[in-house]
């Protein structure tokens, strides 16, 4: 018997034992499993036995080997044994089905992020492609270039943050990021774009930052009643309602003429027909086309921009809007579903 | 715009319930805000968009009602013939820029009888639309201007002095007006003095030094025309909004200065209040805004809108909001008080208006488009916010700005950083900057969290943009206390750095890239006591990385022969990185290597304090042959040889 034999015996034991520990299924096993490997008629016990053969000098060195084989393999008895202990599978009168599981892992996401994800998915079905833009904005983009010159009293519409010394703003609509996207791309055009954006506002009502999502059709030939399709298709799918009535109103926006508000009716909790704004949206105006150097002859096309916290609010029958941004488990637990 | 049905039916026939007139101008854009039901009349708010300064006045409101349906009819009214009974002042007046003021009309009144109260019905609407009473005077300028839209302005006679002049205000000049409030003027300010006082600012407010007041005798009326291109934004500017800024910075019909002057006269010559002159105006009329000739194009005016409506129809709806329509060459022109039509597609939208939103079809479009590209950025942020969902972590969303707090001093690598962009007009203190981090906005939603609800386990994130010397898109995940929820099954350890490593590596292996070629941060933090634990990882430079690298997924055939696996402990410098390990281990190049894993590490008892105690294991594999244990052992040699003459490692037995 040599030092080297005596190493590749016990290689071989723990590769054996490795490859068997993992087919115990109960305690019976486990008992068995470990006669077989520690029992008096085991190889580890014969190849104790014949540490005796060896050299006085390898003997020492011979035994360490052999006894981390051995705690390794009690290892994997203990290890084994917990494991059956609470998995007990093997006592099926035991197993309490009803009892909680050991371990939940599933955080939520926040109710933004899903009903945004919802209205992406539903605008990607209609061919619209997401873009996005920067958050810290110049006036250009956000104001000049869609048609709110500075006097313009519509300014007044859009309380600014604006930023120190550097000539810049928050964003207070995605609509820049059109801009963007004119500045860049020609017709046809086909786009969403969704975010964060500011306006200085902040009472049950409104809050200092909320999402948005604002989409553009660019092409030749796009109608106001193309829009009234898009609209419809997209509020109807998103409630999950096909028979949701929706109206559009006359309504002014800069930015898009002929301009509309549109409504949802819902029932207030007394039971009466309301009307509920939920977008605006109009035909892009000519002097929008024209400094994104679009020839406003040739080519039509519309706009439109949801809030999200209100379809949020609508969906999911949240009333205070201020619990978006508090983030207390007891509101985000709540949106665990997929 | 508040006004009652009563009043509106002086200028109009309503045929219908007050629901159904309000529904009837919602939809035709003039949106009713509020009903309110007030002894046997209706008081009706209109909401409306800035572009309709047409509907300022209750005329004008039953204009835009006769427009809407035909059905309404105009009343046609009676002027009551006035004689007047004095004789106007003779101001001298200097419009020195006639652009700004085209129309300067006024009229003088002498002698008010101090008892004089402003007649009932007018003190009674002001009341039930809620505009204060102040004065005989002025109330009755005020209900012209809710009547038919023209500010009116009423100075003290007595208190004016010299010649009256028209123009920009010098600089800082500053001006007390009669709401008892100084301003600071600017060369923008148009205003209009005396020569020795400013007298007005100019359709905004007038000066308390020249206001009328129940002393007052003899009183001049201003009735004027200002251009809205001077006045918008001038009143705002220094916080100020009037009525009458309201309506002249959206426009005010210039055919009406002379037309409120003659109804004032009216009201104040049978009520014998005073005597009062004829009417002077001072007209520049080449100064006035120009009518817009604009040339019909039918067939665009039904393509943009997607109806076929015949032209009859649609010049027919053009004349029915007051538009003069020539058929020889298919112009129009708008009347003097819509300030908004001036382009064609200011036409198109008065035809789909009146038309009706309800009457235009819904049609889908055909799609001339390629099948939208999916968006790369979203979908990496999608799959790091599902992962994390799966993960047990809940996605907090926080406002963008922050005040001075200690974790602000960072950006999100935890580098000193203190140029933040700030906003100049914030609404409190602690929302005056854009956040460098999220990692502070995190800590606040724990602390919040672990006040009103008590768990053992946190465990957020967000996903947001930062604000340090670069504009990144980062992620922040925070954890505090232990790793799991309370369960009965497991006792669940305290978070560690090394989970958030986790972390990082899922993410890699998620987008098929190694760890080490993320741009991310494990950090520990301590905050009122309590410990956290985040890790921060930049979006951008993984999508950025993402775009440059596009790598394909692939399968690649793996060995079915049996491996073997080989297990090192030793001990090594506490200071030498498992990556440099790795690196000088791969650079030994043994092809039958196929993974390296850890299965321990201690450092502490037993173990000098500057090592640490590694359990490595080694599985070697080959595609084609069966590894021998004596090739193993030269390939473990090797691998002891080089870390030991590398890193002085010592094996433990």
């Amino acid at each position: 018997m040599s030092v080297d034999k005596l190493k590749k015996d016990l290689d071989k034991v723990l590769d054996e034992a490795l490859k068997l520990i993992t087919n115990v299924n109960n305690h019976t096993d486990l008992e068995n499993f470990r006669v077989q490997f520690l029992g008096k008629k085991s190889i580890l016990n014969g190849l104790m036995k014949s540490l005796s053969d060896l050299a006085p000098e390898d003997k020492a060195k011979a035994g360490k080997d052999l006894n981390l084989v051995k705690k390794k393999i009690n290892d994997f008895i203990n290890d084994k044994k917990i494991s059956l202990d609470v998995t007990t599978d093997d006592n099926l009168d035991a197993f309490d089905s009803s009892m909680p599981g050991k371990l939940s892992s599933l955080g939520s996401l926040h109710p933004i992020t899903k009903i945004m994800n919802e209205a992406i998915d539903i605008f990607q079905s209609l061919k619209f492609e997401y873009v996005d833009g920067p958050e810290v904005e110049d006036e250009f983009h956000n104001f000049t270039a869609l048609n709110i010159p500075e006097s313009h009293p519509a300014r007044a519409m859009h309380d600014t943050f604006y930023l120190e010394n550097k000539n810049l703003l928050l964003r207070t609509h995605t609509s820049s990021v059109q801009i963007r996207t004119m500045s860049k791309k020609r017709p046809p055009l086909r786009i969403i774009a969704p975010g964060k954006v500011y306006r200085k506002d902040s009472d049950i009502t409104h809050t200092p930052m909320f999402h948005q999502i604002e989409g553009l059709y660019i092409d030749e030939n796009v109608s106001f009643a193309n829009l009234k399709s898009t609209i419809n298709i997209f509020l109807k799918s998103f409630f999950e309602k096909d028979d949701l009535k929706i109206r559009f109103r006359p309504s002014y926006f800069p930015f898009t003429e002929p301009s509309a508000e549109v409504d949802i009716e819902y029932f207030d909790n007394k039971g009466n027909k309301k009307w509920l704004e939920i977008l605006g949206c109009g035909m892009v105006h000519p002097n929008v086309l024209t400094m994104a150097n679009i020839d406003c002859e040739k080519y039509s096309g519309y706009a439109f921009g949801l809030g999200v916290e209100r379809l949020a609010m609508l969906k999911l029958g949240i009333t205070d809007l201020r619990l978006f941004y508090e983030n207390d488990l007891r509101f985000l637990k709540q949106f665990q579903r997929v | 715009m508040k006004f009652t049905r009563s009043w509106l039916e002086e200028y109009i026939d309503i045929s219908v319930s007050t629901d159904d007139l309000c529904h009837q101008l919602t939809m035709a854009g003039l949106e009713v805000d509020e009903i309110i039901k007030i002894d046997n009349d209706f008081l009706i708010d209109v909401d409306l968009t800035p572009n309709r300064s047409d509907c300022l006045s209750v005329y004008g409101i039953a204009r835009e009602l006769n427009s809407i349906n035909n059905n309404f009819k105009l009343k046609s009214n009676k002027n009551i013939k006035v004689i007047p009974s004095c004789q106007s002042h003779q101001l001298k007046i200097n419009i020195e820029e006639k652009n700004v003021c085209p129309i300067f009309s006024y009229m003088s009144l002498e002698n008010l009888n101090s008892s004089f109260e402003a007649p009932s019905y007018i003190t009674n609407r002001l009341n039930q639309i809620g505009i204060k009473l102040v004065h005989p005077i002025v109330d009755i300028l005020n209900y012209i201007m809710i009547d038919i839209g023209q500010p009116m302005h009423a100075y003290d006679a007595d208190m004016i002095n010299g010649s009256i002049s028209l123009g920009f205000a010098k600089k800082n000049k500053s001006f007390k007006a009669l709401d008892g409030n100084e301003y600071q003027l600017t060369s923008k300010n148009f205003i209009i003095s005396d020569s020795d006082n400013v007298l007005s600012l100019a359709g905004i407010i007038g000066s308390e030094h020249s206001a009328v007041s129940k002393k007052t005798k003899n009183i001049i009326i201003e009735s004027a025309f200002f251009n809205p291109d001077f006045i918008s934004n001038k009143a705002r500017d220094l916080k100020l909004h009037t009525e009458s800024s309201h309506r002249f910075e959206r426009g005010v019909d210039f055919e009406l200065s002379t037309k409120a002057l003659s109804k004032f006269s009216e009201i104040i010559g049978s009520n014998k209040a005073c005597n009062f002159s004829e009417i002077i105006s001072v007209n520049n009329s080449d100064y006035l805004p120009k009518k817009n000739k604009v040339q019909i194009d039918f067939k665009k005016i039904n393509e943009v809108i997607g109806i076929s409506l015949k032209n009859n129809d649609v010049i027919n709806i053009l004349k029915s909001i007051g538009c003069v329509f020539n058929k020889k060459d298919n112009t129009v022109i708008n009347p003097s008080y819509r300030f908004d039509l001036n382009i064609h597609s200011d036409y198109i939208e008065e035809v789909a208006r009146l038309y009706g939103y309800d009457n235009i079809p819904s049609n889908p479009e055909n799609i001339n488009i390629s099948l939208s590209s999916k968006y790369l950025p979203r979908n990496v942020i999608n799959h790091i916010k599902n992962f994390l969902y799966n993960s047990g972590f809940s996605e907090c969303i926080n406002y963008s700005f922050v005040g001075d707090n200690e974790f602000e001093n960072m950006n999100w690598k935890n580098e000193n950083f203190n140029n933040h962009y700030k906003i100049s007009n914030y609404m409190s203190l602690d929302q005056s900057k854009l956040r460098s981090n999220l990692t502070g906005s995190l800590i606040k939603n724990i602390e919040y969290n672990s006040n009103v609800n008590s768990e053992n386990s946190y465990r957020f994130f967000e996903v947001s943009n930062v604000y340090g010397a670069n504009i990144e898109q980062i992620l922040t995940c925070l954890v505090s206390g232990e790793r799991h929820d309370e369960s009965w099954a497991i006792k669940s350890p305290k978070f560690d750095k090394y989970d958030m490593n986790s972390i990082a590596e899922d993410i890699a292996s998620m987008f098929a890239i190694e760890k080490h070629k993320l741009n991310y941060s494990i950090k520990g933090h301590t905050f009122n006591k309590k410990k956290y634990i985040s890790l921060s990882l930049s979006i951008t430079d993984l999508i950025n990385f993402l775009d440059r690298n596009k790598n394909e997924e692939k399968f690649e055939n793996y060995s079915k022969l049996p491996n073997i696996r080989r297990d090192l402990s030793f001990l090594i410098d506490s200071n030498i990185s498992y990556d440099s390990l790795i690196k000088k281990i791969k650079e030994i190049n043994v092809h039958s290597l196929k993974k390296i894993l850890l299965f321990d590490l201690y450092v502490g008892k037993n173990i000098p304090e500057d090592k640490k105690s590694l359990g490595m294991g080694f599985i070697f594999q080959e595609k084609n042959k069966t590894l021998t244990h004596d090739e193993v052992d030269v390939f473990m040699n090797s691998i002891i040889d080089k870390l030991q003459k590398k890193f002085n490692i010592q094996l433990r037995k």
